[in-house]
């Protein structure tokens, strides 16, 4: 009777453990939703500039890089994060 | 570590051999492709930042960048493998420098103790630490000045981390399109995880250099936060 109630605890800390793995699965989403967004956006400033004013095009293109690269390393600290919770409770 | 010293030998011999019998006043050559990458750094990059010290502190960029470039696109090489796969063995040869966080991390700690000690050696000791925050009202400025704090020992974590996810993301996503070739174990699905890998190949080549731009450009913007005082 206790043993099937140690087991019964045990089985529920594993489950825990997989919806941990679910919360980071679902961050990753989150975080390259917000990615996808702000790039997006500076895609379309950066296109709308190039219209306006087409002899700047290659500084206009210079910044567009730089601006998404930074987005871009912001949203890799959270993939990392979301990549290290999943080693982190597998293990 | 052999990866890092291989790139820097090769950087040390390659480009002095570019320039060595080339001393027209029209480039050619290779000499005439690192002439318009340094020229580019120096007029579009660093000199609207740098504006009057653009001379003493070129150099460094130039390193930071020819350096993050060589590691990044020798990377797309797969060295340690091919030994791999011919001796049967782990090496440690020919890896991906720039996968690894203490390269970055060396890189990026490198950056932080050269922007300080430029800041030191420009204004002196005391006006680079009164003129660390821009200039506040009096109730506004410990605040501040712990924001400025924070953000300057956030700023290496950053660079190292950029660079480091970069590279290695693609490099992860590269080995998964190939692993699905050993799960899947038939002919279709190998010619379009190979098609893709060729077209993710060609994305990591993008962000190659794209990286090694970013972290030069960024090396340039915190040398110019701490030459210039903020009035």
């Amino acid at each position: 009777m206790i043993e099937q109630a140690g087991n019964v605890l045990a089985a529920a800390a594993q489950v825990n453990s997989g919806l941990g793995i679910c919360g980071a699965g679902i961050g990753c989403g989150l975080a390259i939703i917000g990615a996808g967004v702000g790039i997006g956006l500076i895609g379309a400033s950066a296109s709308s500039a190039v219209a306006r004013q087409p002899e700047a095009g290659g500084r206009i293109f210079s910044g567009m890089i730089i601006a998404a690269a930074l987005v871009e390393g912001v949203t890799f600290f959270a993939l990392l994060i979301c990549f290290l919770t999943v080693f982190w409770l597998r293990g | 570590m052999v990866m890092v010293a291989v790139s820097a030998m090769l950087l040390l011999v390659v480009i002095p051999a570019a320039i060595r019998r080339n001393h027209s006043l029209v480039p050619r050559g290779m000499r005439n492709i690192i002439e318009a990458v340094c020229l580019f750094l120096k007029d579009e990059v660093a000199g609207p930042i740098l504006k009057g010290h653009t001379e003493k502190y070129i150099g460094f960029i130039w390193t930071v960048f020819f350096f993050v470039l060589t590691l990044n696109l020798l990377a797309m090489i797969p060295i340690e493998k091919i030994i791999t796969l011919v001796t049967g063995e782990k090496n440690h040869f020919g890896g991906v420098a720039t996968a690894n966080i203490w390269v970055t991390g060396a890189l990026a700690a490198v950056a932080f103790f050269m922007t300080h000690i430029v800041g030191i050696r420009e204004q002196g000791l005391w006006r680079y630490i009164v003129n660390f925050a821009p200039p506040v009202p009096w109730w506004l400025a410990p605040l501040i000045y712990f924001l400025e704090i924070i953000s300057s020992l956030i700023r290496p974590f950053t660079l190292a981390i950029r660079l480091f996810a970069n590279i290695i993301a693609g490099h992860m996503i590269l080995g998964t399109f190939l692993g699905l070739i050993l799960i899947f174990k038939s002919y279709t699905i190998a010619a379009a995880s190979v098609l893709s890998s060729v077209a993710l190949s060609l994305l990591e080549l993008m962000v190659a250099f794209i990286q090694a731009y970013i972290f030069a450009f960024l090396c340039t913007l915190y040398i110019g936060f701490a030459v210039e005082s903020e009035h």
